[in-house]
């Protein structure tokens, strides 16, 4: 009987057992099925839009990048002519691209459209022709990931910027920080990765909240085109100069050391630099870094909208939703935070405008003295230490936020350009005395961006004739071509719901 | 315990005695299965992640996620008494087995509250942590009725949004995947940039 009963008690425990199993892995499973997605979305897919069918809110969000509506006191989504707002720039620039036409960055969702219109980008007349290499679209969008996967790395940075006005037309979105299984943060940019081997990191490492920063890191730092890497020699190839680390004067030892230059001056004739915008280096050295704070935690915070939450992807400046971002962890009024941050930026500023004048002052001097006869080996010194000031200012000035990120080391940066400009001018101003000339030497006006262009030799006339040139006739051949090319991809739908 | 299992078990000549064996291996292995599907192990952890073992943590752990308590602070730091370990243990074993009963009888409501028990738990909580800017004489004067509030009343009575903002419930999150904690991968860069990487 005792046996009877036992066996009969253990079949109800297993069968019991059994069906708690069974309503375990059903429950984990729902969790899999509660997101039903509409489509497949297939490795590096560049269309944004494909995406959005996924995540309607969020890719909703992103489109909202379009508005151009908010300006701060240096920053926004406005469009700003930076040029005009400041000529000194045009001399600053003088015999390289920036001095054409320089802008105030808009949303991500301009990226492709601003760099098919800026003077720099000049007017190709074939895919063959034009001033810039393919490297220039590496940040643009999310077919460019696609582009190194179908041709390799290093061949997609020996093309032509004109060849791929038709392949690069998404602007930067959802694949350049998404893996689309599962929306994973992830690295789709080999420089990055490349600058982390260099230091001797491994990226796979990060944390999830690093890499919230990160993926902004792609793009948002100081690089150069290397055209000497070895095995890749003549290939513009990508890299971050962070190999002896990442402050301003690790960077600049880096490049002084492969006596690297990125143009050289027309004025001055100095070996140049052209900080692009290191505003990841300069945030890792402020206290928000220094907290773990991350890009997205202020830049796109949490957002709720008929009562479901999600992440912000109208990625903008935080002083345009103070509430979600500074007001999470800071309880004070708005007003008041706004103008703690342009207090930081406006007392940055006002030493950057002065190390602007010295260097204007440093470029004209300097070819005075080339003018009156000076010597390769007597200016040797003095054109270092203007490359040394202007990359100084320039990495301060390019990284738009960078006296709000980090207004100390800011301070110093533009502290140290200062000692180095001034430098220059002590070395000039003897240089030309010896060269008998003992007075000060006469400034140009440049009082407009137009004055500062004449001046420094750019005829406009022909390169606005040359980019409305392109516009009218290359630009819609090459669009309608990748038009039809994605018209052929299509969308495989998954839905359950229809 | 010995004795109750020689009473139980069958006599060792009986063909019940290999039966008795087997269903007790039976028992044991479903069992074991049972604690891996249901990631048991991954409880006695402080990991946040083992909250969202059970999906309708979800919203939780996301929001958690992107408060500035996340630097600091986990789901047990809150949620689990602190003052000594069997207490912690003893609390979080009550806690889970009346989750995990609710979880499988599937009556979880949409949007859920803390039981007082719990409630007491992070009160004390917040107060272990915050105990200077809660006890300080000078913050009586700074915030007016901060010490009879602290002390009569719950800290989210007024900090309604810490931690986890003021929306709740699990269709707040629709599109919100949280990581699954047996989804660890790490790997962050595709795999054709891997092998792009290593071809060099």
């Amino acid at each position: 009987m005792k046996n009877k009963v036992l066996f009969v008690v253990t079949i109800i425990v297993v069968f019991l057992l059994g069906l708690l199993a069974s309503s375990v892995i059903n429950r984990k499973n729902e969790a899999k099925y509660q997101f039903a997605p509409q489509v497949n979305i297939g490795e590096n897919e560049p269309r944004n839009e494909e995406w959005g069918k996924n995540y309607p809110k969020e890719y909703q969000s992103f489109l909202q990048t379009a508005d151009t509506s908010f300006a701060t006191y240096q920053g926004g989504s406005a469009k700003r002519d930076m040029l005009e707002e400041d000529p000194r720039f045009v001399v600053l620039w003088a015999g390289y691209g920036f001095s054409k036409d320089y802008n105030q960055g808009r949303g991500h969702f301009y990226a492709v459209e601003d760099i098919q219109n800026t003077l720099r980008t000049g007017g190709p007349e074939s895919k063959e022709d034009g001033p810039m290499p393919a490297t220039c679209w590496t940040c643009k969008g999310p077919d460019v990931p696609r582009l190194m996967n179908e041709k390799g790395v290093a061949e997609f940075y020996k093309g032509t910027w004109a060849e791929n006005v038709s392949e690069v037309v998404n602007p930067i979105g959802c694949a350049d920080c998404h893996d689309p299984e599962n929306m994973k943060l992830r690295i789709t940019r080999p420089a990055l990765v490349e600058a982390f081997d260099a230091m001797g990191k491994d990226i796979n490492k990060a944390t999830h909240q690093e890499m919230r920063s990160l993926v902004c890191a792609q793009c948002h730092v100081e690089y150069y085109f290397d055209k000497k890497k070895p095995g890749k020699e003549g290939v513009p190839y990508l890299t971050f100069p962070w190999k002896n680390g990442m402050s301003v004067d690790d960077m600049e030892k880096y490049y002084d050391d492969m006596e690297f230059s990125d143009w050289t001056h027309k004025i001055s004739r100095a070996p140049m630099l052209k900080a692009q915008h290191p505003g990841y280096e300069t945030f890792l050295t402020g206290v928000h870094a220094d907290r773990g704070v991350s890009c997205a935690d202020c830049h796109m915070p949490y957002k709720s909208e008929g009562g479901q939450k999600f992440t912000d992807h109208h990625l903008q400046s935080p002083l345009n939703n103070v509430a979600n971002s500074c007001q999470v962890c800071h309880r004070e009024d708005a007003d008041k935070l706004i103008s703690n941050v342009y207090d930081r930026q406006k007392k940055a500023a006002e030493t950057r405008v002065k190390l602007e004048d010295i260097l204007v002052k440093s470029h004209i001097e300097a070819g005075k003295a080339w003018e009156l006869g000076a010597t390769e080996e007597q200016m040797k010194d003095i054109l270092m230490d203007i490359r040394h000031a202007q990359w100084r200012w320039d990495f301060s000035a390019a990284s738009h936020g960078a006296s709000f990120h980090s207004p100390v080391e800011i301070a110093r940066v533009l502290g140290s350009g200062l000692a180095e400009a001034q430098e220059a001018r002590v070395k000039l101003a003897r240089l030309l005395a010896t060269l008998g000339f003992n007075k000060p030497v006469p400034m140009p006006d440049i009082s407009t961006k137009e004055k500062a262009q004449e001046y420094i030799g750019l005829d406009m006339e022909k390169l606005n004739q040359q980019k409305e040139s392109f516009k009218k006739n290359q630009l819609p051949k090459w669009l309608e071509e990748a038009r039809i090319r994605e018209s052929k991809i299509g969308s495989e739908k998954v839905s359950m719901n229809d | 315990m010995l004795k109750i299992i020689n009473k139980i078990l069958p006599k060792k000549d009986t063909g019940w005695r290999s039966f008795a064996v087997f269903a007790i291996a039976a028992l044991l292995g479903l069992g074991f299965f049972l604690m891996k599907e249901a990631e048991v192990v991954s409880y006695l952890s402080d990991n946040p992640q083992a909250c969202v073992n059970c999906h309708n943590m979800t919203p939780m752990y996301n929001s958690w996620n992107h408060s500035s308590h996340r630097e600091w602070a986990s789901c047990n730091d809150c949620h689990v008494p602190q003052d000594n370990i069997f207490n912690s243990y003893y609390f979080k074993a009550k806690d889970g087995l009346y989750h995990a009963s609710v979880f499988t009888a599937r009556a979880e409501p949409d949007v859920i509250f803390m039981q007082p028990a719990s409630q007491e738990v992070v009160q004390n909580n917040c107060v272990r942590c915050h105990v200077q800017q809660v006890t300080q004489t000078k913050y009586d004067g700074f915030i007016e009725g901060h010490r009879d509030n602290r002390t009569e009343r719950q800290c989210w009575s007024c900090h309604k949004e810490v931690p986890h903002g003021t929306v709740h419930g699990m269709s707040s999150v629709r599109y919100n995947i949280a990581p699954l904690p047996t989804d660890q991968e790490k790997m962050v860069i595709p795999e054709w940039l891997e092998k792009e990487m290593e071809s060099k």
